[in-house]
């Protein structure tokens, strides 16, 4: 609902500033490099970036690798494992073990009351949590990117009502509406007789948070778009004669690249964690589906009771949220060395 | 009662109006040895018969709690609202503990330290007389009870309290002596539409000779009459002060305590009835002044609080929240702790009702009957302290239990005999079959559902989980024609006797919408003994009627797995006195609290 | 400035207007019947009938629609009494006026969302400026370093152990409260100390990455620099030249923050038993009752838009550049 503000001047309020774009033309001529390798160049000298990268590097293919290794390490995150050995478990339902029932059967312990393996459960939750996350992000990110673009080229009518859809979307109360919408999404596509499949939930997932996802990147997009358009060599194609598609093509998606890659690795681990909060209210997945989110819930609900259960999760997460966190500062300095760290 | 929201959702559990069960000794475990819990032997051992108060007995003031002062607010969290105010719709248990502050019937349970019950007179001056052998009943009111707005309570409100129920507007609320009076299932909602369309009862039905009398006049014996009145969805509500619809939002108070302020889903606060008046009462105490009432705080929240014993949680007790079980091992930890809980056999049974409907192959249903995990199941709600493997689906609570009618080896096989379900599944030409789950949408109950799926997945079927807002289950369960398989419901006895038990649940008469027959049973033989049973009016002979017709539903019907009986643990603050399990509500028994300081 | 307001206010109805139409429509996809809530047990067909007459459930949903909106800014009648303007109807489970429900929720809410807001604006920013003024320095790395881990956390998360660590271990702190502020200020402050810490950390990091990045960045405009070589004191460029230019976009960041703060402000009432609109929201969703859902919706919305059009405002006293039209 916010109207587009005017300013005086071609500052746009930005975040994160597109690469001066004559730049890199001038280098080109003395070194022979792109702005892709000069990213990389820099981002290959950041010591914390690289580590960072290597870390969201290795969750994800620990993730996709999650039925590998579950198969290497010969357990399952589906078996009730206290069920079918009860003195894995004391009259509580909680591990009897110490430390959360870690074995040398049990890497990272048992959980209690259903007597899970906790390992593979950990993986496979990853592996969920992160497929989610990362394809609803891509959505969010392909919107945004689409509906920034073409408002802030086109202008004018097209720009405007796309303005207002934003605003009109920006204005729900977005947590609200997932919580609201969820059992509506659920009911209308599952037969009554069958089971929720897990592939109806994550759609259902992602397509609520990507409803109500993209539109701090579209803004994002449109006032830079915007400041683009105006430039030299966005009018001299125009000039030439080049299509409008060729021109978001060619000469303002390169120039976009920065935000977009930026605000990506920001919305990212923040999605994780609203898929997580879908879980925790009750509307996200259920206990069948192994869930990083969910584990870290409960785990900080027993956290007195057995620490071990919190402490896996919990320090993956962490550890994830960071190292992805940092990836994005990393990835920024490399486009846009201007910005200090 | 059936047990409308799940426990575990820590929502309202139904009314126990009446218990037989007797407890040898309420107060808690060392929390040293391994199981300190109660047993069925706790339960079974003391399933004495209610007894009948007479005049004396119904005489107030009641006998001092020892130690006893007054003063002081008493703390109550609860994790949800109560689901009705209004007497009349009141079935379950939250709101039938707050009944028992706020409202007073003809006849109430009084509790001896041993949790042994009599039924005394409330209103009335005796639990009732009859001449005839329980086909006619004769009250008379004692002399002076005011509810909080003055006025004398006379035979005409008595009259009105039970023509009220007949109206539509009462829909949850228990419906014995209704039917009793005018007809079973649903039909005396024909024979009477209430007193809002200007007609009364017929005195051939209900007479009222004086302002001091009433007089019940049934076709058959109904010894059980006293109990009945008892429950609180038959407490009073004065004619002339009844809103009817509106009743439920703002009832008025006949007890030691009148809502002073309510708002809905957030706070209740009660303050003394001045009106009330002691030397009527031969039950209720009225130590504190006064009791603030939070909802929105679970089971681990309130255990966790009441725990940590520090502010105002010390002077707090629980309405219907347990000990939660995650929480379980550090409260039976902590001697201290344990010397603040108290502990109690409830009535509800757990069953895996089965849809016959839809499940019509019984060696299917007996398969899965074999296979329950009945011991894991109970232990995620509310660990060995929530419950324990039921055998049949009577409580050991209820006269007529046989504890060693045991017919899928829950004894020695607790956690299913997956072995023998498996051959059964076979048999039936049922592999890989698709069995619909329908199950809650609380934390604990999706455990139990992940635990059951897993025992039916490994006997070879096809389990399909439906989750199930808690909020509306048993209303989607509770539909005739619904698109389960498969459901766990809990039902317990409304007073020490099978009859409100089996009636409800397996009268294929009752079926419908909202009815308590979740399992669409419908056999001729268990019809025609439910009529025959009930005309029995000896108890000793009735539980045993009862007994064997409980042994024939489950051999040769089986409408509904056993999975476990459930317990309550309960803890309070340091500062609260009088703390005792009531058999009644089977929760702490609120009408005796104190508060020490 | 009163032209930016009207116009904002006529826009905002719009907005309102669809968000309403678009929650009332699609819960009518649900295919459950919200009368047999109000129903019962003992539910007859001639019982769930009236019960439809009574909410108006007879009607199309588009009249219900209609009517929905008249009564906001007339009032209507219901079987359990007047509805007054604002009139949002009648919860379908309490019978109580949604209005009126909403109205006693949303202090809570709003001491929440606003005191937690506060606090971590304060220290996010105020971490942020430290870091950047000390750039470089052990300083600078340890609120970095912090805010790095401390935007990992969850309420959820957090919210438990602080509990378990303040009031349940150690008794430092009661358990958290929503008394009102009116009643006793001390007291509302204490009781919702927790929460706004707890909800404020997530937050709180974020500002405390954003002000210190904006800030270098703009210490190292063209405009900064030349005021230093100018002469004019360090403090005085930090907070009159820089310190406004960073401002900006974290002001537009805050703006799209609100409905994010509003969603944190719904899991801290859950961790902490908090009655206000979050947990009622939740309640009436699951409870299927439209009304509450629709009251909740709506206002909600509308905190948003205030706050939003608040911010807006902001921009122009921030930077001079930026016009209200």
């Amino acid at each position: 609902m916010t109207s587009p503000i005017e300013i005086k001047g071609t500052e746009t309020p930005v975040l994160d500033k597109a690469p001066d774009p004559k730049a890199a033309p001038e280098e080109k001529k003395l070194e022979g490099r792109s702005p892709g390798q000069l990213m990389w160049r820099r981002f290959k000298r950041d010591k914390a970036g690289v580590i960072s990268a290597c870390i969201v590097v290795f969750f994800f293919v620990v993730a996709a690798a999650a039925p590998l290794i579950a198969k290497v390490y010969g357990k399952n995150p589906y078996t009730l494992y206290a069920q079918d050995d009860p003195t894995l478990f004391d009259e509580f339902n909680f591990p009897a073990g110490a430390n959360g029932g870690i074995s040398g059967d049990f890497w990272f312990g048992i959980e209690p009351k259903l007597g899970r393996d906790v390992f593979t459960q950990l993986i496979y939750g990853m592996r969920t949590s992160l497929y989610t996350a990362l394809l609803a992000t891509l959505l969010m990110v392909l919107t945004g990117v689409l509906i920034g673009i073409v408002g802030g080229y086109m202008g004018g009518k097209v720009d405007y009502w796309l303005g207002r859809i934003t605003d009109f979307l920006l204005a729900f109360p977005s947590q609200l509406f997932f919580v609201a919408s969820m059992p509506v999404i659920t009911t209308i596509f599952v037969a009554p007789d069958e089971a929720t499949p897990t592939y109806v939930k994550a759609c259902a997932i992602m397509g609520v948070l990507w409803f109500l996802g993209w539109m701090g990147l579209a803004r994002l997009i449109r006032a830079v778009t915007l400041s683009l358009r105006e430039r030299e060599f966005v009018e001299a194609a125009k000039v030439a004669g080049a299509s409008p598609w060729r021109i978001i093509r060619k000469e303002l998606l390169p120039n976009l690249v920065t935000p977009i890659l930026v605000q990506g690795t920001y919305m990212l681990p923040s999605t994780i964690l609203s898929v997580a909060f879908l879980s925790f209210v009750g509307v996200g997945y259920d206990a069948t589906t192994p869930d990083w989110g969910r584990m870290f819930a409960t785990g900080s609900d027993i956290y007195e009771q057995d620490p071990t259960f919190m402490l896996f999760p919990g320090v993956a997460m962490v550890v994830f949220v960071v190292a992805f966190n940092l990836l994005g500062d990393s990835v920024r300095d490399a486009f846009d060395p201007k910005t200090g760290r | 009662m059936s047990i409308f929201r799940s426990r575990s959702a820590q929502a309202a559990v139904v009314a126990v109006t009446a218990g037989a069960l007797a407890l040898t000794g309420c107060g808690g475990g060392s929390g040293k040895s391994k199981d300190n819990s109660k047993q069925k032997k706790d339960a079974a051992a003391q399933a004495v018969s209610v007894q009948l108060g007479d005049a004396k007995a119904s005489t107030g003031p009641a006998e001092p709690v020892p130690g006893a002062k007054p003063g002081g607010t008493m703390k109550v969290y609860n994790a949800t609202d109560f689901s009705h105010l209004d007497p009349g719709q009141i079935y379950v248990s939250d709101a039938g503990m707050l009944g028992k502050l706020l409202f007073r019937g003809l006849t109430t349970n009084k509790e001896n330290e041993k949790g042994n019950q009599t039924v005394v007179g409330d209103l009335a001056t005796d639990s009732g007389t009859t001449t005839d052998g329980g086909k006619t009943w004769k009250y008379t009111l004692k002399d002076g009870v005011k509810d909080e707005k003055g006025h004398v309570i006379d035979s005409a409100d008595v009259r009105h309290t039970i023509e009220r129920m007949y109206d539509t507007y009462i829909t949850d609320g228990p419906s014995y002596i209704q039917q009793w009076l005018s007809g079973s299932g649903t039909s005396y909602r024909k024979a009477y539409a209430g007193p809002s369309k200007g007609k009364h009862l017929p005195d051939s039905v209900l007479e009222t000779p004086d302002k001091k009398t009433v007089i019940f006049k049934f076709k058959e014996a109904k010894p059980d009459l006293p109990q009945a009145l008892a429950m609180v969805g038959y407490n009073i509500v004065p004619k002339a002060t009844d809103t009817k619809k509106k009743y439920d939002k703002a009832p008025v108070a006949l007890g030691p305590y009148k809502i002073a302020d309510y708002k809905p889903g957030k706070s209740m606060k009660l303050v003394k009835n001045p009106n009330w008046d002691p030397k009527t009462d031969a039950m209720r105490h009225a130590y504190v002044d006064g009791f603030d009432i939070e909802f929105n705080h679970n089971d681990d929240d309130q255990t966790k609080t009441i725990l940590a014993d520090r502010g105002e949680a010390k002077d707090a007790v629980m309405f219907t929240g347990q000990v939660s079980t995650t929480q379980l091992r550090k409260v039976l930890g902590d001697s201290a702790a344990m010397k603040r809980t108290i502990q109690g056999y409830a009535p509800y049974v757990w069953q895996l009702n089965f849809n016959l409907d839809r499940v019509k192959d019984k060696k299917l249903r007996d398969a899965i009957s074999y296979a329950m995990p009945a011991d894991a199941v109970f232990k995620a709600d509310g660990g060995a302290y929530g419950g324990e493997v039921a055998n049949n689906l009577l409580s050991p609570t209820t006269p007529g239990y046989d504890d060693a009618f045991d017919p899928f080896n829950r004894k020695s096989k607790p956690n299913g005999d997956i072995a023998k379900a498996k051959k059964l599944v076979e048999e039936a030409g049922a592999k890989g079959k698709k069995v619909v789950f329908a199950h809650g949408s609380e934390q604990n109950r999706q455990e139990q559902a992940v635990l059951i799926e897993n025992a039916l997945k490994k006997i070879g079927l096809s389990p399909q989980k439906k989750q199930i807002d808690s909020a509306t289950f048993y209303e989607q369960v509770g539909k005739v024609k619904n698109d389960y398989d498969i459901y766990l419901t809990g039902w317990g006895q409304d007073w020490a006797s099978a009859s409100t038990v089996i009636p409800p649940v397996y009268d294929g008469t009752q079926i419908q919408d909202g009815a308590s027959n979740y399992s669409h049973i419908n056999d001729k033989h268990v019809n025609a003994e439910i009529v025959r049973i009930q005309k029995i009016t000896d108890p000793k002979d009735a539980a045993k009627a009862w007994g064997e017709l409980n042994e024939y539903i489950i051999t040769k019907v089986n409408p509904a797995s056993p999975v476990y009986n459930s317990k309550v643990f309960q803890i309070a603050g340091s500062n609260v006195g009088g703390l005792r399990y009531s058999t009644t509500t089977s929760y702490t028994d609120v009408t005796r609290v104190y508060l020490k300081k | 400035m009163l032209r930016f307001l009207l116009r904002r206010t006529l826009g905002a109805s719009l907005i309102l207007l669809l968000i309403s139409a678009f929650t009332f429509f699609m819960f009518f996809a649900i295919p459950q019947d919200p009368a047999m809530l109000a129903c019962g047990k003992n539910c007859t067909p001639d019982a769930l009938a009236i019960i439809h007459k009574n909410l108006g459930l007879d009607d199309p949903v588009p009249v219900q629609y209609w009517n929905f909106l008249i009564g906001i800014f007339q009032g209507r009648d219901f079987a359990v009494g007047h509805c007054s303007a604002p009139c949002f109807g009648v919860s379908f489970r309490t019978d109580e006026m949604v209005w009126d429900t909403i109205v006693d929720r949303f202090p809570t809410t709003l001491s929440l969302t606003i005191g937690g807001l506060v606090v971590f604006l304060f220290v996010g920013l105020g971490t942020g400026l430290l870091a950047a003024a000390k750039r470089g320095t052990w300083l600078d790395k340890g609120f970095s370093s912090a805010s790095l881990v401390l935007s990992s956390m969850q309420i959820y998360f957090l919210g438990p152990v602080c509990l378990g660590l303040f009031v349940y271990s150690t008794g430092w702190l009661d358990k958290p409260k929503y008394v009102p502020f009116t009643d006793d200020a001390a007291a509302w402050f204490m009781g919702l100390l927790i929460p706004w810490v707890v909800m404020s950390v997530i937050f709180t990091a974020n500002y405390t990455r954003m002000s210190r990045s904006t800030m270098i960045e703009q210490l190292q405009e063209e405009h900064v620099r030349a005021a230093r070589a100018k002469g004019m004191p360090k403090r005085y460029v930090f907070f009159r030249y820089a310190w406004r230019g960073s401002l900006i976009p974290i002001v537009t960041i805050l703006g799209m923050d609100i409905s994010a703060l509003l969603g944190g402000g719904m899991v801290t009432e859950l961790t902490f038993g908090l009655s206000g609109i979050g947990r009622l929201a939740i309640d009436s969703v699951n409870f299927k009752d439209l009304p509450l859902t629709m009251g909740v919706m709506l206002v909600s919305a509308a905190f948003i838009i205030v706050c939003n059009i608040i911010v807006d405002a902001l921009y122009a006293v921030i930077d001079p550049r930026v016009r209200l039209s």
